[in-house]
């Protein structure tokens, strides 16, 4: 059997599903291997080592993998993955709307009795996610995990407004951990607004792991996780229709 | 300097266009709105607004020596914006012929272009075009849409590769096509059940329009001031995809 690679290659992390995977590449990369199930093999790595990997890609999605296809045809733009990860998943839904959330942009689909409808993508609004929260988190030497949900939130409409208000905060006597945490629970309604409010969210992308993140959002609305393979999946989708 | 050109921006009046054309026969017309690489931004306007009107002005600087005259559409059929970058021209010393064309009442051609199998960029183009001087459409193939473009000729006209040829245009850019700008009633007739992206000028008064139209017919609403970002590009790109 072929092996195959399929990479959503983020800003700051590539997800990387390997159809056939053997031993050589398990061997140099299985630091970085998250699961595996049937043919397919699960990766998560920096990005920065896709771009140093000497490897070529089959399909491809997300700006920093483009260079790395072996043909171009083959590669697609983020919400044609999503979208195509998503669609059996949702087929049987009167309405569906689907929220990526990455490391520096986020993006909604939606569908409407399993037709895709409507879509938006917020590059410079949204900068204020994954990156930003990775950051702090090691500025201030903390793990995820070290985030509890807080009832109270940070209303912003920018990631530097945000920023002002945590070392305001902290100057003040609030835990790191506490600020950190009002700024996620305002991320959390900052994405629920940029998807229009919707009753039920299917989430995707890295902030699926981040329980302070999902419990805010759950003060909103429902929540369903998808991962953070959806997009690689949108892509073996496509290839195999 | 030998004056040889003549500038417009929108659709002037065609009478006044003809006489001018019988009056200048040798005259180069340049289409003021359409940005060109090699004009520098003179920075008369704000950095913030309409790129379109921005392109007018910067234009009709770089062009002023050659300028014999800039024929400029002031009325409903363009818009406020157009009608005071026309006050500045003048004000400036550019020699303004001022046109309203508001005749709804004519009678409507019919959209050849708009509705043919040419690419999408070739169709807007040669609409425009057209407002100087006649085009063949004899050989033009009339196709069934499969999508729909609303709105006016986009500053990045790069976007318009992003459609497949069986696009329609619709909004003002037919409107022109059939000879009325100004009739809002026609800017706003599409065919509801084609997918369409419903374009607007970042800063243009049509926003409204296009916005309410995308939520009324399920369509794509995107804002563009002058370049198209990265995210709308993969906007219109999904948007054909998956329709």
């Amino acid at each position: 059997m072929k092996k195959m690679f399929f990479v959503d290659a983020g800003t700051t992390w590539s997800k990387l599903v390997v159809l056939n995977d053997n031993k050589e590449f398990y061997n140099e990369y299985k630091n970085y291997f998250v699961k595996s199930s049937d043919i397919k093999s699960y990766y998560i790595l920096p990005s920065k080592l896709i771009k140093q990997m000497n490897i070529s890609f089959d399909y491809t999605t997300g700006h920093m993998a483009k260079l790395k296809n072996k043909n171009h045809n083959n590669h697609y733009n983020e919400i044609i993955a999503l979208a195509n990860g998503v669609k059996k998943k949702i087929e049987n839904e009167k309405e569906a709307i689907i929220l990526d959330l990455g490391s520096r942009d986020s993006k909604w689909i939606r569908f409407t009795n399993g037709k895709f409808c409507d879509l938006d993508w917020n590059v410079s609004c949204g900068s204020s996610t994954g990156a930003t929260i990775e950051m702090l988190l090691k500025f201030y030497d903390l793990k995820s995990y070290d985030i509890k949900y807080q009832n109270e939130k940070y209303n912003f409409t920018c990631g530097i407004f945000a920023f002002e208000k945590i070392m305001d905060d902290i100057s003040h006597g609030l835990t790191p951990n506490d600020a950190i945490s009002r700024l996620i629970h305002g991320i959390a309604y900052n994405s629920f607004c940029f998807a229009n409010k919707p009753q039920k969210i299917y989430l995707s992308g890295g902030f699926c792991n981040f329980n302070a993140y999902l419990t805010s959002l759950k003060k909103y609305c429902e929540v369903e996780t998808l991962g953070r393979f959806l997009l690689c999946e949108g892509l073996i989708n496509i290839q195999n229709p | 300097m030998d004056k040889s050109t003549i500038g417009f921006c929108g659709y002037p009046d065609p009478y006044i266009i003809n006489k001018l054309k019988v009056q200048y026969p040798d005259a180069c017309w340049v289409d003021l709105d359409v940005e060109l690489s090699f004009v520098p931004d003179y920075k008369i306007l704000p950095q913030v607004y309409c790129k379109i009107i921005k392109n007018i002005v910067n234009n009709a600087v770089y062009y002023k020596d050659k300028l014999i005259t800039i024929i400029m559409a002031t009325g409903r059929e363009k818009c406020d914006s157009a009608a005071l970058a026309s006050v500045i021209l003048k004000n400036m010393g550019f020699n303004i012929i001022e046109t309203k064309y508001e005749n709804i009442e004519t009678i409507k051609k019919e959209p050849i272009i708009s509705t043919s199998s040419l690419p999408l960029v070739e169709k807007i183009q040669l609409i425009t075009k057209e407002i100087i001087e006649p085009i063949d459409k004899t050989k033009l193939n009339r196709v069934n849409p499969r999508f729909g473009f609303w709105g006016v000729p986009p500053n990045d006209l790069s976007i318009l590769n992003l459609f497949p040829d069986d696009t329609h245009v619709y909004g003002w850019t037919r409107c022109v096509e059939m000879g009325v700008p100004a009739c809002y009633e026609t800017e706003i007739m599409v065919d509801e059940n084609v997918p369409t992206v419903f374009y607007s000028q970042a800063f243009c008064a049509k926003a409204s329009l296009a916005k309410y139209l995308s939520f009324k017919y399920n369509g794509l609403y995107v804002d563009i001031d002058d370049i198209a970002t990265n995210s709308i590009v993969a906007k219109i790109e999904a948007f054909i995809n998956l329709r």
